[in-house]
């Protein structure tokens, strides 16, 4: 990453930059993307990050929401961040416009170690808006198509309502160098429904994409995680293997605030990317 | 271990004490140190405070605040009801202010530059804690708020006599006339105090007071000594700790139901974070100032309170107080430790002596300590306490 380069630097690691929404996406009925161009204009030039960085978002009036940078490292010029309004930041973010000023410091934390997947295939399983911080990772890696193998994403959320970036996951089913499928949970289907119905570490089972040469990407609610990593074990996928990020309550993002301990990680500077291996280590508190 | 003073001793008089805070507060520096609290602030506590006085249990509630004159300040036995940490990282403070001009936004930096500062007569394990925190102050990103007013203040520590039996510094590997965090070291002696320098900065300061100090004579020397040997035994009495073993311990046994019944009195209330000089945790929350500007704070919290970890989904990973109370007795003395090298505790005692619910630090780490080092002698049902029966220290009424 190359060192950002600010007109005017901040004073303190807590005061944001500030940042212009430039387009807003409705991905569901409460879920929003929105996509975010710096206006000190040598930071928008020089802002650069990997591939499950994170940032603390401020809806001025409300207060800061830690969130992954939902778009790719790979396509510069602008952030995205994707969000469903369930707290008081997130549904005072849904209320603004294109043209609306907000705030926005990062990136923080890790990120999925992409270079080293070179040449192996990949496989992505995400659950409801669990796919926000995997379609970062998914853009940068088609975005690089030729260095990798097979891609397999597996999609699923309760109802087809509920999927989010619709329009993407048409991009990719459409492409000839992804396996693309996409599931709605029991019930959650429509009568137009063409995908699959089942939950997702079912369909993943029956999807069966081979372990070995292979690095899997999970990410939703804690129970999808839960029963995926069985799935990806039989599918002789190893710990080292399989990469998740964590979402946990933060306030500095820049591991001074204490709220994100699990056991002896800081997820905000340890983390949020952990392998199954790490995650297993980790006392059950997320 | 205490950390052996640089600079050689000399003698600040009883009566010079005043000159020198005068011409310290005459070039416009705060002075700062034990003093007695202002007056109630309600008038329950006014009452309370009257009923005490009338029973003859009153005691000097002592703070650390700004004087206008040495005569206020306390520099003799007496833990300040908090510690240091406020004066470094306030109760809350401004991050910035901001303000909507149409669809723009203004942001109003907080000031970074801190006012000059010198704290005379502080508690050696309030100072220490400075220096341990600085650790995550600094840990990849300098916190500048924090960093301005550690460079901008000076510390002068007041050698401690040991308050009571709750004080255990010398089991976290401190000691009650250490010098850790601190700029100089001031210990009672006949009529004043022998001051050393222990950092650049105290130097500087004895050295632009050069005429309010004196000649430190071998007898007050000897006075000094003795006064700090006899602090080091008995606070060494209070509690012995392989502090390794217990890190160790803690780090190995989350699911130990030695944690769990440890953590059992606690009912969350958050007081032992509050009087805590090492407890760093804040929340950062936004105050509106009214339609279209408004003030990002921070403000301190606590990982005992059940908001600190709660999910905006209703999920908590911390769902109870015993998993609350593990997280505090985990950051203080494994992940810490295992972080930065250091326990994130100075034995103060504040939190015993705060907690309402009897949780006792003092009994809680000998507990750990002998599951750590003798297994099978913990009775989980009733922990050993063998800090109680190891020390020797007499009741705090008969000191």
């Amino acid at each position: 990453m190359t060192t950002p380069r600010h007109e005017r630097p901040p004073a303190t690691i807590y005061e944001p930059q500030l940042v212009t929404v430039v387009d807003t996406v409705d991905e569901t009925a409460d879920t929003r993307t929105l996509r975010l161009e710096f206006k000190d204009t040598g930071l928008r030039e020089s802002f650069s990050f990997r591939a499950g960085q994170f940032g603390e978002y401020s809806a001025f009036g409300a207060g800061e929401a830690t969130l992954c940078i939902a778009s790719p490292p790979t396509r510069a010029g602008a952030i995205e961040c994707t969000f469903k309004a369930v707290g008081k930041v997130t549904t005072a973010l849904r209320e603004l416009n294109v043209g609306d000023t907000m705030g926005f410091r990062g990136p923080y934390g890790n990120w999925f170690p992409v270079d080293e997947w070179r040449g192996k295939d990949l496989v992505f399983v995400a659950g409801g808006i669990g796919l926000a911080p995997m379609r970062c990772v998914i853009w940068n890696v088609l975005d690089r198509r030729d260095e990798f193998g097979a891609v397999t994403i597996v999609y699923g959320a309760r109802s087809v309502a509920d999927l989010v970036y619709k329009r993407e996951l048409k991009q990719w089913a459409e492409r000839d160098d992804v396996t693309m499928v996409t599931t709605v949970d029991p019930g959650g289907e429509t009568a137009d429904w063409d995908g699959r119905v089942g939950f997702v570490p079912a369909v993943l089972d029956e999807v069966a994409p081979a372990g070995g040469d292979a690095v899997a990407v999970v990410c939703g609610p804690p129970v999808m995680i839960k029963f995926t990593f069985p799935v990806l074990e039989k599918l002789g996928f190893t710990d080292d293997d399989v990469f998740t990020t964590l979402e946990m309550r933060m306030k500095c993002g820049v591991g001074k605030c204490g709220r994100c301990n699990i056991g002896p990680v800081y997820v905000c500077k340890d983390g949020p990317v952990f392998t199954a291996t790490q995650l297993k280590a980790l006392p059950a508190e997320y | 271990m205490s950390e052996r003073p640089r600079e050689d001793p000399v003698f600040l008089a009883a009566d010079a004490l005043d000159g020198l805070a005068g011409d310290l507060i005459a070039a416009g520096t705060e002075v700062v140190g034990p003093a007695r609290a202002d007056e109630p602030a309600s008038p329950a506590a006014a009452a309370a405070a009257a009923a005490a006085a009338a029973a003859g249990l009153d005691k000097d509630v002592l703070e650390y605040r700004a004087v206008s004159r040495a005569a206020d300040l306390a520099l003799g036995p007496g833990m300040p009801r908090l510690s240091l940490k406020g004066l470094y990282l306030p109760q809350n403070e401004a991050l910035f202010a901001w303000r909507q001009r149409g669809s723009d936004i203004e942001i109003e930096p907080a000031p970074t530059g801190a006012r000059t500062r010198v704290v005379l007569g502080a508690k050696p394990c309030d100072a220490a804690a400075l220096a341990i925190v600085d650790d995550v102050m600094n840990w990849d990103y300098a916190d500048a708020l924090w960093n301005g007013r550690r460079e901008a203040t000076t510390v002068f520590v007041l050698a401690c006599g040991v308050e009571d039996d709750s004080c255990f510094c010398a089991a976290v590997g401190l000691a009650p006339d250490g010098s850790r965090g601190a700029d100089g070291l001031l210990t009672p002696v006949e009529g004043g105090w022998l001051v050393e320098a222990t950092s650049e900065k105290g130097a500087a300061l004895v050295a632009a007071h050069a005429a309010r100090f004196g000649a430190a004579s071998a007898e007050r020397r000897e006075q000094a000594a003795a006064f700090r040997r006899t602090a080091s035994e008995r606070v060494a009495t209070h509690l012995e700790i392989d502090a390794d073993s217990v890190r160790d311990w803690i780090a190995t046994h989350f699911d130990d139901p030695l944690l769990a019944a440890l953590g059992v009195r606690c009912n969350g209330c958050g007081a032992c974070a509050s009087v805590c000089p090492t407890c760093h945790c804040f929340d950062i929350v936004e105050e509106s100032d009214g339609l279209g500007h408004g003030t990002r704070r921070r403000c301190w919290d606590t990982c005992q309170s059940h908001k600190f970890t709660l999910h905006a989904s209703g999920h908590n990973p911390r769902a109870d107080q015993n998993a609350r109370f593990r997280q505090r007795l985990n950051h203080k003395f494994a992940i810490y430790p295992l972080r930065f090298g250091e326990v994130l505790c100075t034995g103060c005692g504040r939190c015993a002596r705060a907690c309402h619910a009897g949780q006792d630090l003092v009994e809680i780490l000998g507990a750990i300590d002998v599951a750590a080092r003798r297994p099978d002698t913990v009775d989980v049902q009733s922990p050993e306490t063998p800090a109680r029966t190891v020390g020797a220290a007499a009741p705090a009424s008969e000191r």
